[in-house]
């Protein structure tokens, strides 16, 4: 956020007073810090309920605090601090979110209709704010915002009397605020066990601490360069992204001879990798670094040159990504934004590969369910009704589903239309007649007559046991299906898959796709694939994700 | 407060049953640390009188179990001046974790019934 009203305003040293403009410049800053450090506050909760949206619920009240005064010409600062707990009340979002605007609002109550704030106000203040807060609840819990709330108002009784410059004032306030929130897992034992500061705690010291940035004019909408607590560190995401150049993950422990300077510490880093963060405790700071292979040891012998390095360790981050690679991937698909007035379609699908495959077709809105999980005609209906179109198109892609499609097109008041593809490459061959501009009666003749030109292949295992059509089952065993009819039981899935094929007379067609599902790895997946090409040298096999449950492979044969 | 037990679990060696006020107990301190919740109400006159005489610990907590699923009602006092809407979703949120952690068994509705609003300072 980078905003005239964020301006530093530090020449104005030292302030005795302020007014209610001035109040409004620190809402915002106090928001603003606490929401670029939202998540450390996050990462932080477990209490009491393991939600972790503490920050999140602090920045949205103080977000609504600031909503109401943000446009405010108020000068009064009691009037203004009126505002502002009647915005926070409005906008109280969760336990820490209704503290909050408690915290505010014996704030407000203490100040009534004063002008300008001075430090002894501030006192007063903070400590009906903490009043306020603690008649909320029977059992106050101890080790929570309610204890900051209580040593930064004991800070402050402390020192108003003694300066009268509220920057002064508010450093202190701060820093008792910093204490009292390292303090909390002394008196809480959950911290304590879960190796965490208080979140709610912490939310309160970034907003007190993005005040007094602000007065000072430092930067409020970036957090790095800073030193965090050991605790704080979270090396979340490290196995979601490699980028080129991440190939080792190192984190280094070591205690510098003399004291840090930061800027030349990361300037440092920064030639050797990224993902840089620093955290510190007891002396002791934390490096984490990604760098590519050359690099590998340099973070230890940079670490090394300035400190004694206690503890290192290194993480092969590629052979990691791998090892992820083998399991599915559940990223939900992207579908294709609709104008109006065009034909959207709308297919149910078993599984993420499967969907993402769909909305690369240009679906837009996917579905879940499929073989023993059909989606309810609600969760249909309400897939599309927001679509800015009235022009629908449903694909079941199962034979069970068909009935719910059917049905949604009953209660929808939009002109919706049902292909009824029984099968996921039924469904597939449909939408590559799709014309989002053409005529709808026509398009949905086209895919309809689309559906028969694929044949279908399912590789499932048997539920029970079971004869049908002259093939003895046993419970477990794998079997294949062509179009929907069981057409043998296999010792195991490759050879499943070449006897369905071999039934569906595959070499007289052009495409083979295998859709593996969730219980099949992508090696097990590629190898069986290569398998089939050097059966069927004549066709192109492809190999796609499809993650749907039950089925290890549904094959498209067109 | 009805004396049936709720089976919960049978092993090999014997069944662990949990009696509704063992529940109603957890559910009662869990909503008294509950940031906003200044105090309980009876669910009505009759039981006011009858746990006023007995000073039944989980006063204006009511726990039902019709052997299938487990509700907990809760009347409850609020502080005046809090977001009513959100000391009741978090009591909510707080009452089920606790008794889910303690027992392990699912809960299916926690309801909140607001029965009156405390008013300590006037804005």
């Amino acid at each position: 956020m980078s905003d005239s009203m964020l301006a530093p305003i530090s020449e104005i040293n030292p302030i005795k007073s302020i007014n209610g403009r001035m109040l409004q410049k620190l809402i915002k800053a106090g928001l603003t810090w606490l929401r670029t450090n939202q998540q450390i506050v996050n990462t932080l909760n477990v209490f009491p309920v393991p939600d972790g949206d503490t920050g999140t619920n602090m920045v949205l009240t103080m977000q609504a605090a600031y909503d109401e005064i943000k446009d405010s010409k108020e000068t009064n600062f009691g009037k203004m601090a009126h505002l502002v707990a009647h915005g926070a009340l409005m906008g109280a979002r969760g336990n820490s979110g209704v503290i909050l605007s408690q915290l505010w609002r014996g704030f407000a109550r203490a100040l009534d209709n004063l002008p300008v704030l001075e430090n002894k106000d501030l006192a007063r203040a903070l400590a009906e704010a903490r009043d306020t807060a603690y008649k909320g609840v029977v059992r106050p819990v101890e080790g929570t915002i309610l204890t900051v709330a209580k040593d930064i108002a004991a800070e402050a009784e402390l020192i108003s009397p003694v300066t009268e410059d509220f920057i002064d004032l508010l450093e202190r306030v701060v820093q008792a605020a910093d204490r009292s929130v390292q303090n909390t897992p002394a008196l809480l034992p959950i911290l304590k066990e879960a190796g965490v500061v208080d979140s709610g705690g912490k939310g309160l010291y970034f907003i007190l601490d993005g005040m007094l940035r602000y007065i000072k004019g430092q930067a409020l909408d970036i957090s790095i360069g800073t030193v965090q607590p050991l605790s704080e560190m979270v090396f979340l995401n490290t196995l979601e992204t490699v980028e080129p150049g991440q190939d080792y993950e190192v984190i280094v422990d070591f205690r510098p001879h003399n004291s840090l300077d930061l800027p030349v510490f990361y300037g440092t880093l920064e030639q050797m990798g990224t993902s840089i963060q620093v955290g510190e405790g007891d002396g002791i700071y934390r490096l984490h670094i990604h760098v590519p292979t050359p690099n590998l040891y340099s973070p230890i012998d940079y670490t090394r040159s300035i400190g004694t390095v206690t503890k290192v360790a290194i993480e092969n981050l590629v052979d990691q990504m791998e090892n992820k690679n083998q399991a599915c991937d559940e990223t939900q698909p992207i579908v294709s934004p609709i104008e109006p007035g065009q034909i959207a379609v709308v297919a149910v699908c078993p599984g993420a590969g499967i969907a993402r495959v769909f909305a690369s077709l240009g679906v837009s809105a996917v579905v879940d369910g499929g073989q023993s999980m059909n989606p309810s005609t609600q969760m249909i209906t309400r897939a599309f009704e927001n679509l800015p179109t009235d022009k629908i198109i449903i694909l079941p892609n199962n034979k069970n589903i068909i009935l719910a499609a059917n049905a949604a097109r009953e209660v929808s008041v939009k002109d919706v239309a049902v292909v009824p593809s029984k099968s996921v490459p039924q469904g597939l061959a449909a939408m590559m007649r799709l014309i989002p501009d053409g005529d709808f009666k026509g398009v949905v003749q086209e895919m309809e007559l689309a559906l028969d030109e694929v044949q279908t292949g399912e590789i499932t295992f048997a539920t029970r046991k079971v004869e049908i059509d002259g093939v003895q089952v046993e419970e477990g065993q794998i079997i294949a299906l062509l179009n929907g009819k069981l057409i043998c039981s296999c010792p195991n899935v490759e050879e499943a898959l070449l006897s369905l094929l071999s039934k569906a007379h595959a070499e007289q067609y052009e495409l083979i796709t295998l859709f593996y599902g969730a219980d099949i790895l992508k090696t097990e997946a590629a190898s069986i694939a290569e398998n089939i090409q050097a059966h069927f040298q004549d066709q192109v096999v492809e190999v796609q994700e499809g993650c749907q449950p039950h089925y290890h492979f549904i094959v498209a044969i067109e | 407060m009805s004396d049936e037990n709720l089976q919960n679990e049978n092993i090999p060696l014997g069944s662990i049953k949990v009696s509704p006020n063992a529940i109603s107990n957890i559910a009662y301190h869990a909503t008294l640390e509950s940031y906003g919740v200044v105090g309980f109400t009876s669910k009505n006159l009759v039981n006011g009188l009858a746990q006023a005489i007995v000073k039944d610990p989980t006063y204006g907590v009511d726990v039902h179990y019709d052997g299938k699923d487990i509700d907990i009602d809760l009347y409850i006092i609020i502080e005046y001046g809090t977001r009513i809407k959100s000391v009741a979703h978090s009591v909510s949120n707080t009452v089920r974790y606790h008794v889910e952690k303690s027992l392990g068994i699912p809960i299916n509705e926690v309801n909140i019934h607001v029965r009156g609003l405390r008013i300590s300072n006037l804005d």
